[in-house]
């Protein structure tokens, strides 16, 4: 089916070959094509690529990111971007002061007043939906990740607290943080930080400005967030109109306080079908279409089309489960070291872990699966994020690995051979070719090495996951902000995401992710993350297998478009896009 | 002879018409018992998923994946079987299906948005279908083995065994990647764009653009949205009218071989009436069920043709929801479809007993 898919694609660029070239279709309209659903533009609740798109477009921060850097950043609806120099961050990191801008009108009328920023801060963290992005400004802000305990309970006082976190004075708005918070400034930047307009939310339904009625506020169920389908920011873009999962229209906003945007309607349709964009794109139709990976050579075929490569701020690794679930579990085989399965403790002994890492032909993979177009990381601190550097790897070694496993669980490994599964997502084809390549390497070892691939639909992995059911599992992580905190919290701490079900246990690992968080000191900073990559790689705590580069397409006629690691390829700056 | 002032055809139709409000009204009391069966069967299917695995379909990143346990608090989808039917159905009574997670809007809502596409699709294809495949399968059948059937059998096979999907492909890479005619979608942007900013000059009295431009006065926007029908339509067409096709001429073939015809045919009778007023009608019968069941099935919407024209009806509203484990709207489409085909085979059974009279109803 695949070869047929391919051979119709290539069918198709021939004919468009042969066909007439694209003209510039409506100058002012810019039209995408995507594939990813938005499930609500309400800020507080929003936290999906497609999601984001929108909201960046209607609502805006107090800071944003400043062109391609992550690091760098231009005031918003601040008027300035505060720094220890010009007085607006205090040396003890713990208070943040920004001037707001004036002039700015909300699309549905009425001008912003820091009392707006400060109420938008307060019904985001009060709303704090499961599944929602307010774990970030509530870990920063309030020193807890969540409004509720594990059980689904507020926690006491948490509202206390955020009303206290952010106050209006004068025409300024302060931030009270309860210890020093790094990636603060990475944080404003996110939708979750958008502005609304107070007396509007109040008026449709969102929070009502009383710190006593705040529970009833909490944890709306998804879909019932007050902010779901309607929007009043003060963005270049409001909305128009929106048919989800159909498509969603921009129009500009005549009265914005910048630069007037050149694209006056901006159309983002769903297009499910890849060879439907493509035609799309092909005809004119679409100003852009979202690419993903393996189309990227039909694409860079085409003619009349600008192409940029984008780097992402994510990492996908191997992850090796140190205590695994062996109840009833069919992943282990036997659950024991006897030929027919693995102890559920299998990938506690080092040595197996770096046979493993011995075993994955990095360049190989690079070169086959991506045609060289990925980062190869190296750590869960990637490129472009601070801090960064490129540690040792394990290079592709079939007799070390071989040495290696000799040397596991006292040589039991080799002698008894063992039994097991690696595990991707299903359709995911990066990490499908990763385990194919890392199974027959290791089967090459030892006949008695048995490995089977199995892929798993992406809902029931992330279960599964959490049930610690897979001995060895590829996944991977996008970037919330721009923070080596971000990246190393998440696959090394004993409490992080991947590290929990990695069933990591190291208190000193632990201490210097806790202190790279706490420290505002960059020098300090970069020495303890510069620990935390040497001991990813000295401990083999992982395989790192790619830092993915996405591919843009936009018609040659379309301009403006500048790259930045923290966006994906489902968003879009329309302010900055022109037609000529 | 009269009896009580009516004359005895007059007592036989009244008792006919009684017959059949009898048969309509137990049909339809059976409607409710079948919806309540297919709820509770296809609730219990979805309940074999893990409170987890269900709880995940809230969840798209790993990011989200923390509150996993939190999610099943919330929606208590932890507690018995039947403590969540009950809560299910409290809110259906109330006229609230639920949320759907990927039209991202009420299911009621989302439905009415998506229906009319898929309805507008079969309005125009269903006719093509029946009448098309009827014509063929009589010549066909009337032509047993000449050029003519065999030709049309090739076209039956090649349609039949053709992947839809992949039918549907090479006819966009044809017209609109070629020839750059009959673009994906439902109506242009300009005109879509138009109805947006004109509410009071365009009403959409039905959803289907092709009726609401008649209707508005707009012949621009019909024809717009029929452009945008060709491809869906025909590749529809093409795939499903096989099987009509085939039944029809099996039909025929068995009936222009039975007795009648022949005794007919000896007695000098036209070949043309014995052929459309005799064998075609006792050949309908089977079509008739045949063509009756592929309506009712085509409600459901075609996912291929929906997904590569990216038409956003009820097929890819179906196909999503499946994937992401939409459970209020994958309950929604089921009972949808009990409906629809309680309500075929009931049109159907009144069919049969209008088309051969020796049927009846009781």
């Amino acid at each position: 089916m695949k070869g047929l898919v391919s051979f119709l694609s290539c069918l198709a660029l021939i004919l468009g070959a042969v066909g007439a070239e694209a003209e510039v279709k409506n100058p002012d309209t810019f039209v995408m094509a995507d594939y990813r659903t938005v499930q609500t533009i309400d800020p507080a609740a929003s936290y999906d690529v497609a999601g984001s798109m929108r909201i960046w477009n209607m609502y805006e921060t107090l800071i944003f990111f400043d062109g391609s850097s992550t690091e760098k950043f231009v005031p918003l609806l601040a008027a300035e971007v505060p720094t220890v120099a010009n007085g607006g961050i205090s040396a003890d990191g713990k208070t943040y002061i920004f001037k707001i801008r004036k002039g700015v009108k909300f699309h549905v009328g009425g001008k912003l007043t820091p009392e707006d920023v400060v109420y938008s801060f307060k019904r985001h963290m009060i709303l704090d939906q499961d599944g929602g992005p307010m774990w970030m400004l509530l870990e920063a802000l309030t020193g807890k990740g969540s409004t509720r305990d594990k059980d689904g309970k507020i926690i006491p006082a948490v509202f206390d607290t955020i009303d206290r976190a952010v106050e209006a004075k004068g025409d300024t708005v302060v931030f009270h943080l309860p210890k020093p918070y790094p990636p603060l400034m990475s944080i404003l930047c996110y939708t979750a930080a958008s502005v609304v307009g107070k007396e509007w939310s109040i008026a449709n339904g969102c929070w009502d400005g009383n710190i006593q009625n705040a529970a009833k506020y909490n944890n709306p169920a998804p879909g019932h967030e007050p902010l779901q389908k309607i929007e009043n920011g003060t963005g270049p873009y409001q909305l128009k109109q929106w048919e989800p999962a159909k498509q969603f229209i921009f129009e500009r906003f005549e009265g914005y306080w910048g630069p007037r945007p050149k694209i006056k309607t901006a159309i983002v349709k769903y297009v499910k079908e890849w060879s439907t964009r493509k035609l799309m794109l092909q005809n004119g139709d679409a100003d852009r279409v979202v690419v993903d990976t393996p189309y990227v050579p039909e694409v860079k075929a085409m003619k009349g089309l600008n192409i940029y490569e984008v780097p992402q701020l994510g990492f996908t690794a191997g992850m090796f489960c140190r205590k695994i679930n062996p109840a009833g579990n069919p992943n282990i085989g036997s659950g024991k070291l006897d030929g027919n399965g693995i102890p559920a403790d299998f990938f506690t002994d080092i040595n197996v872990r770096k046979a493993f890492l011995h075993a994955f032909d990095r360049e190989t993979y690079q070169q086959d699966v991506f045609h060289g177009l990925v980062i190869m990381p190296t750590s869960p601190n990637v490129e472009g994020l601070p801090y960064h550097k490129a540690v040792p790897v394990y290079a592709f070694d079939l007799k070390k690995a071989a040495e290696y496993m000799k040397k596991a669980w006292g040589g039991q490994v080799w002698e008894k051979g063992f039994k097991m599964i690696i595990t991707h997502n299903t359709g995911n084809e990066m990490r499908e070719a990763a385990a194919v390549m890392l199974a027959e390497n290791i089967m090459s070892l030892n006949p008695k090495f048995r490995i089977d691939v199995r892929n798993v639909e992406w809902k029931d992995y992330v279960v599964k996951i959490r049930d610690f059911q897979y001995p060895m599992f590829l996944s991977g992580w996008g970037a919330d902000y721009a923070d080596p905190h971000n990246f190393v919290y998440p696959f090394m701490h004993s409490n992080g995401y991947y590290g929990k079900f990695m069933a990591l246990q190291s208190d000193k690992i632990d201490a210097l992710c806790d202190a790279g968080i706490e420290n505002v000191d960059p020098n300090k900073r970069a020495q303890l993350y510069s620990q935390l990559q040497n001991i990813w790689h000295a401990d083999a705590i992982g395989i790192p297998l790619y830092q993915q580069i996405v591919v843009r397409a936009y018609r040659d006629y379309v301009h403006g478009f500048v790259p930045n690691a923290m966006f994906t390829d489902d968003n879009e700056i329309i302010k900055r896009i022109y037609k000529k | 002879m009269r009896f009580n002032g009516l004359s005895r055809h007059n007592r036989l139709n009244r008792l006919n018409l009684v017959i059949m409000l009898a048969y309509i009204t137990r049909r339809s009391l059976l409607l409710i018992l079948v919806l309540f069966g297919v709820s509770v069967l296809i609730f219990g299917i979805l309940m074999t998923f893990s409170p987890e695995r269900r709880a995940a379909t809230f969840v798209s990143s790993p990011q989200q994946a923390k509150d996993i346990p939190r999610i099943i608090k919330q929606f208590g989808l932890d507690d018995p079987f039947y403590v969540q039917y009950i809560r299910w159905i409290k809110e259906v009574f109330k006229g609230n299906l639920g949320w759907s997670l990927v039209a991202s809007r009420p299911v009621s809502e989302a439905f009415w948005n998506y229906f009319p596409v898929t309805l507008e699709m079969n309005l125009f294809a269903a006719p093509i279908v029946i009448i098309f495949g009827i014509w063929l399968g009589t010549l066909s059948g009337i032509h047993r083995d000449t050029w003519i059937d065999h030709s049309t059998r090739i076209l039956a096979i090649v349609g039949w065994s053709l992947p839809t999907f992949l039918f549907a492909l090479v006819l966009l890479m044809i017209f609109y990647g070629y020839f750059q005619i009959f673009s994906p979608g439902v109506l242009s942007d300009h005109l879509s764009m138009f109805i947006l900013d004109n509410p009071d000059s365009f009403k959409a009295y039905t959803g289907l653009y092709t009726l609401d431009g008649i209707l508005n006065g707009r012949l621009d926007i019909t024809l717009n949205a029929l452009s945008h029908l060709v491809l869906p339509v025909l590749t529809y067409v093409i795939v499903v009218v096989a099987l009509n096709m085939r039944v029809m001429r099996s039909g025929m073939i068995e009936e222009l071989s039975k007795e009648y015809v022949i005794t007919a045919i000896a007695k000098g009778a036209d070949k043309h009436t014995i052929h459309i007023k005799h064998a075609r009608r006792n050949a309908l019968l089977p079509v008739i069920t045949v063509a009756g069941q592929l309506v009712a099935y085509s409600m459901e919407g075609s996912v291929a043709v929906e997904v590569v024209y990216n038409r956003h009806g009820i097929g890819w509203w179906l196909a999503e929801s499946a994937v992401q484990l939409d459970i209020p709207v994958l309950m929604c489409i089921c009972l949808f479809m009990a409906v629809i085909f309680v309500i075929t085979n009931l049109t159907l059974d009144i069919l049969y007993a209008y088309i051969d009279p020796r049927i009846r109803l009781n």
